[in-house]
């Protein structure tokens, strides 16, 4: 479905991807893991065409993506309604008067005749129903990462990118998050820094580095056994560990929130 | 339509201040915009008195300074600026709360979709700026002294404009991956 081919970028002189190759097939759900600052929303903004790549070039369905690419009307008309990002800053997102009209708004763009109905539709999904007439900007921050998923879905998409979508979140509605994600149907990226929700988001990693190249392509339990790639990649980390008198220092996977 | 023509009347106001180069026409406006608060204590001459102050005793400083203590000059055109100020500040705090700019601007989608960027960035700032005036007084025991002031008045000017280009960055980058410009040529 989409392929990056030896991908760099770099902002100025500040190195984001060096040489990234990766395939991902229709119906994958894939976890992008990665400490902070190596890569990983810079990738996704690749990926959705808002970003010109330094070298290399990425392919959708066969088409190169690239903010030059999508200058053609056709061709961004498609794109922007079958691949969907979800923003780390949800604030980003939202510029409508009511989250009704938010969720409406792609629809809207694309001229679906079922617009409202997928607005209520996807607002219930998400359980913000009862903020329809409410203006996005009053609402929470997790409320307005939900209002934003949900004007994603009501496109329909069938790639869905999402940036750390559990920045936002309590514990509780994270783990709804979780149960939701797995069970949609569209392609799926999420990007997190958080390990220990790799495994319950997807079955296949990709890990960026520090270095900013890919460390790691494959099933998350092999991630998981390999330290290595692990510590290089700062996903995990050691603390004094005390049990009764006993102290002791090992690698920890556990996230800290 | 009754924000649509309070709009209306504020935008003619605002235009007929920059073409009135008369300092007491400009301050005897100034008086009638605050008269229409029938019956209230005049809010608005006090508001906008307050808010105006500093940028005046700036302006004026500014001009003292620059032409080198010229008091005829002075005298030719800082009433006048200072009026017409004044009255554009007066008219800010009288007319624009009485007016919902969403319904207002209600005729336009895009001019609404500008507004609501605004207002949550407006929001969104408002909260960080509590938030650095909080952080000040939770790190010092007493009053801060001009230069502690200085330093984090720059601290806080550097972080709103690196937020700010960074913000109008995602926010069209957001629109875009959203549809905003679909049928841009």
């Amino acid at each position: 479905m989409i392929a990056i081919e030896k991908l760099s970028h770099a902002y100025g002189k500040r190195t984001t991807l060096v040489d990234v190759d990766a395939s991902i097939d229709a119906g994958e759900k894939i976890v992008l893991l990665g400490s902070n600052g190596c890569g990983k929303t810079t990738l996704l903004k690749i990926l959705t065409g808002l970003l010109e790549p330094g070298g290399g070039h990425v392919l959708y369905d066969g088409h190169q993506v690239s903010p030059a690419a999508l200058r053609d009307k056709t061709v961004r008309r498609r794109f922007r309604r079958e691949v969907g990002l979800l923003f780390q800053n949800p604030e980003a997102m939202l510029f409508n008067p009511t989250v009704r009209d938010e969720i409406a708004f792609g629809p809207r763009q694309h001229d679906l005749p079922d617009a409202d109905d997928r607005a209520r539709h996807w607002a219930a999904q998400v359980g913000v129903e009862d903020l329809l007439d409410h203006a996005p900007y009053t609402l929470s921050a997790g409320q307005k990462q939900l209002v934003c998923l949900a004007a994603l879905l009501a496109l329909s998409p069938r790639l869905l990118l999402l940036d750390e979508p559990t920045a936002a979140l309590d514990p509780r509605s994270t783990g709804w998050l979780v149960d939701f994600l797995q069970d949609l149907p569209q392609t799926l990226v999420v990007a997190t820094h958080n390990l220990s929700l790799a495994t319950e988001l997807g079955e296949r990693c990709l890990v960026l580095g520090e270095d900013h190249t890919l460390l790691h392509d494959g099933d998350v339990a092999s991630l998981r056994e390999d330290t290595e790639v692990l510590y290089r990649a700062n996903l995990v980390h050691t603390h004094r560990h005390r049990h009764g008198d006993q102290e002791h220092r090992h690698y920890h996977t556990h996230d800290w929130s | 339509m009754k924000d649509r023509l309070l709009l209306l009347v504020y935008l003619v106001l605002v235009v007929t201040a920059t073409l009135v180069h008369d300092a007491r026409l400009l301050l005897a406006g100034a008086l009638t915009v605050t008269a229409t608060e029938f019956g209230r204590r005049p809010q608005s001459w006090v508001r906008a008195l307050r808010a105006a102050l500093p940028f005046l005793v700036a302006i004026n400083l500014g001009f003292l300074i620059v032409s080198k203590g010229d008091l005829s000059a002075a005298g030719r055109v800082l009433p006048l600026v200072n009026a017409r100020l004044f009255f554009l500040v007066v008219l800010v705090f009288r007319i624009l709360p009485a007016i919902d700019l969403q319904r207002a601007l209600g005729f336009s989608p895009t001019l609404r979709f500008v507004l609501i960027l605004a207002t949550s960035q407006v929001l969104a700032f408002r909260r960080l700026f509590g938030d650095f005036e909080q952080a000040l007084a939770a790190r010092t025991t007493r009053r801060p002294g001009l230069r502690t002031s200085l330093r984090q008045g720059a601290a806080l000017g550097a972080f709103f404009l690196r937020r700010a280009e960074h913000d109008a960055t995602e926010i069209t980058q957001a629109l875009t991956a959203r549809g905003f410009f679909l049928d841009r040529d």
